[in-house]
């Protein structure tokens, strides 16, 4: 179990986040009730599960808030989440969001740069070099960018590694099957 | 057809199925050539650390389904490879635990005490011969008592239990799972009731696709497995960059140097002394594997305890004595056979490679895990009772490769553990990604599988238990189904589950075991995620 901080917040926000479910989201946003009557047969509605699983998890969350809130203070380690963990998920979104913008968007604008400017991307989204533009790039991006941001460095040798990694996985994905199309060439 | 034609149809199902290619003129099966990819993948897996079974079927699922499509012939090699996959990490795990003290998976953790002590003395390679055998034999064990009882149970279920009884079963299945994985029953439940409630959304019988918000977004539901591999599968790996990112300051750990090898042939005196250890604790594995949510390191740690005290051998337990290895390895290998007895006869996943088969038979279609299946029609042929056949045909066929090639693969794996996890976690996040990329093609299920990454990260550090969640979420449809199906039947009785006995049981239990293990205890000593470990 957690610090008995964290296990307090943690109980309190599930019980408001359900509360606010049972009884703004589900009335809100489901058509039928619980129990519907329609044309003389009765039945359960739409809103029959949802209702049942926000409920359960609001009365789990104050049962294990009371409980928490009896437990003495000091027997816990320290909290959950810290500036370390903030340090590192900033770190490692700026990572993840400059490689995905990279792999969606690289092989489209390398194709809008060097293309014969007849055809466009979409139509040439299934032929090397082009498809793979996008996923080599932005895959090795992401493998070395979290390696260097865990290690707290860069290294080449890393990079090495990355780029051969992803030149395995086109060759694993891509080179026997057809029908697979790497990322993001499905969405072009 | 009569049973045993049934039997027959299975194993020619795997035999004569479709074939990969052929050898001078020899046809290869392709479930033959993926049971035995599987294995391999799996032997490879298990002995990398870091990676484990259930790791490696995630990303495995959905590359398979783009491959081999959504049609019946790709059922048995699809579930064959991820058969494989599951009964090769189970042998590879002891592989860098007796090398190098580093368990490939969790459930290894015992074997290192008395594996890596033999490996120092120079009998690494005798080690691993024991461990192989323990596992294999545990394996087969729990695969034969699978075979026998599943069927059984499953026409007992049939039989007797009527829609309130199959929705009391589920509710209790779900309460046991939540109430045992984790520390704390209460944010088991609260896990279990998220998973039902996102299961809820964009689902139901109206027109309007509930809980949408209105969105488009939201309207086509949350993608099944992308949310199971975000939270299983990305949520561990977050955890792991957090651990390693603390820890990079720090001074890595030192690893031995390379164990010394000479041969170490297992004698048959030697399988003879050992194999007491191996019954009893392929015993206690097979029903710890046949409860869901109990997993294999629970197993090894009781398989090694009871072993402990049966023990009278020169080296004690701990010091490097090849019985310790193998009462573990039988233990925790015991538990992959037995952990699908709920999953075949009542259509519930016990564990989390038993979520990757049901995912699998779920999105392929034409096999729907459950009493359904034993269904041993005579006048017509039940195509799901020969895919069951087939499956256990395929289980045998692993079984039959790993004790002829599995030590041997064993042996050649020792350089697997040297790959370092900071290199190989994110690696395993990039194909992941792309797994399921190439399953939806669509660039907006990597924000929702990142998205319940962070859910998955966020349960592991709050100590939520995640196998409660995932198992809801595959249940909640069925769940649903018989809720809204025993609720008809009853004529709008309110009390519609308490009508037999047998429901009334099913429910009271599902509270005794809430209450049972809310008692006082003490917790685990383990860092973050040990609760989720012990289900893997």
């Amino acid at each position: 179990m957690s610090d008995r901080r964290s296990e307090l917040v943690l109980a309190t926000v599930i019980a408001a986040l359900s509360a606010l479910t049972l009884f703004v989201w589900i009335p809100a946003d489901i058509d039928t009730g619980m129990i519907e009557t329609f044309r003389r047969q009765t039945f359960i509605g739409d809103a029959f599960l949802p209702a049942l699983s926000a409920a359960g998890m609001m009365l789990c969350a104050l049962i294990q808030l009371v409980t928490v809130w009896r437990r003495a203070a000091s027997d816990r380690p320290g909290p959950v989440l810290d500036g370390t963990t903030l340090a590192f998920f900033v770190g490692f979104a700026v990572i993840v969001a400059v490689s995905l913008a990279t792999m969606f968007w690289l092989g489209a604008a390398v194709w809008d740069v060097l293309g014969d400017g007849e055809r466009t991307y979409r139509e040439m989204r299934g032929t090397a070099p082009w498809k793979y533009l996008g996923f080599a790039f932005g895959g090795t991006a992401l493998v070395w960018g979290t390696i260097s941001l865990i290690e707290g460095r860069v290294s080449a040798k890393r990079l090495l590694a990355a780029a051969l990694f992803v030149t395995a996985l086109i060759a694993i994905f891509d080179l026997p099957f057809d029908s697979i199309l790497l990322p993001p060439n499905g969405d072009w | 057809m009569d049973p045993l034609e049934y039997v027959w149809a299975g194993v020619l199902a795997v035999f004569l199925g479709p074939e990969a290619f052929s050898i001078l003129g020899v046809g290869i099966p392709m479930t033959v050539l993926m049971v035995a990819g599987g294995f391999l993948v799996g032997i490879v897996g298990g002995a990398t650390p870091g990676l484990a079974g259930p790791f490696l079927m995630a990303v495995a699922l959905p590359i398979l389904l783009s491959v081999f499509g959504f049609t019946p012939d790709a059922l048995l090699p699809v579930l064959g490879f991820l058969i494989g996959v599951m009964k090769g990490a189970t042998v590879g795990g002891a592989v860098p635990a007796i090398l190098f003290n580093t368990p490939g998976t969790p459930d290894a953790m015992l074997t290192t005490l008395d594996g890596f002590p033999m490996a120092k003395k120079g009998e690494a390679d005798r080690a691993l011969r024991t461990a192989h055998f323990a596992s294999v034999s545990g394996d087969t064990f729990s695969d034969l008592v699978l075979f026998t009882c599943a069927p059984f149970l499953a026409i007992v279920v049939e039989a007797y239990l009527g829609f309130n009884e199959k929705a009391a079963l589920i509710i209790l299945s779900l309460s046991f799972v939540a109430a045992v994985v984790g520390s704390s029953p209460m944010k088991g439940l609260i896990s279990g009731f998220l998973g039902l409630f996102i299961a809820s959304i964009a689902t139901g019988q109206d027109n309007y696709p509930r809980l949408s918000l209105g969105t488009e977004t939201m309207q086509s539901g949350v993608p099944l497995i992308t949310a199971v591999l975000g939270v299983l599968i990305l949520g561990e790996v977050l955890v792991a960059f957090e651990e390693m990112y603390r820890a990079r300051n720090r001074t890595t750990i030192a690893t031995s140097d390379g164990p010394q090898f000479k041969s170490g042939r297992l004698s048959f005196a030697d399988r003879r002394r050992l194999m007491p250890f191996i019954s009893i604790s392929a015993v206690i594995g097979t029903i710890v594997g046949a409860l869901p949510g109990i997993g294999s390191t629970l197993a090894a740690t009781l398989g090694y305890a009871t072993g402990e005290r049966m023990h009278k051998g020169p080296v004690p337990f701990g010091k490097g004595t090849p019985e310790g290895i193998a009462a573990t390895e039988a233990a925790n290998s015991s538990v992959s056979g037995s952990n699908l007895i709920p999953v075949l006869s009542l259509g519930i996943p016990g564990n989390v490679a038993a979520v990757f088969l049901i995912l699998a038979a779920e999105s392929i279609g034409g096999f729907n895990p459950g009493p359904s299946v034993f269904r041993f029609t005579t006048e017509q042929v039940n195509p799901e009772l020969v895919i069951a056949f087939g499956l256990f045909t395929a289980m045998m066929f692993a079984n039959i490769l790993n004790w002829f090639t599995g030590a041997h693969i064993m042996r050649a794996c020792g350089v697997m553990s040297r790959v370092p996890r900071q290199v190989l976690l994110p690696m395993v996040l990039l194909v992941t990604l792309a797994a399921i990329y190439v399953q939806e093609t669509n660039f907006g299920v990597l924000y929702f599988a990142l998205a319940f990454a962070v859910l998955g990260y966020l349960m592991r550090k709050l100590r939520v238990p995640t196998l409660p969640f995932v198992i809801s979420f595959i249940l909640a449809a069925n769940l649903e189904e018989a809720l809204r199906q025993a609720f008809a039947v009853s004529n709008a009785d309110p009390f519609f589950l308490f009508k037999s006995p047998l429901s009334v049981v099913f429910l009271v239990l599902s509270v005794v075991v809430v209450v049972f293990f809310s008692r006082p205890r003490r917790e685990p000593s383990e860092p973050t995620n040990g609760s989720d470990r012990r289900s893997t």
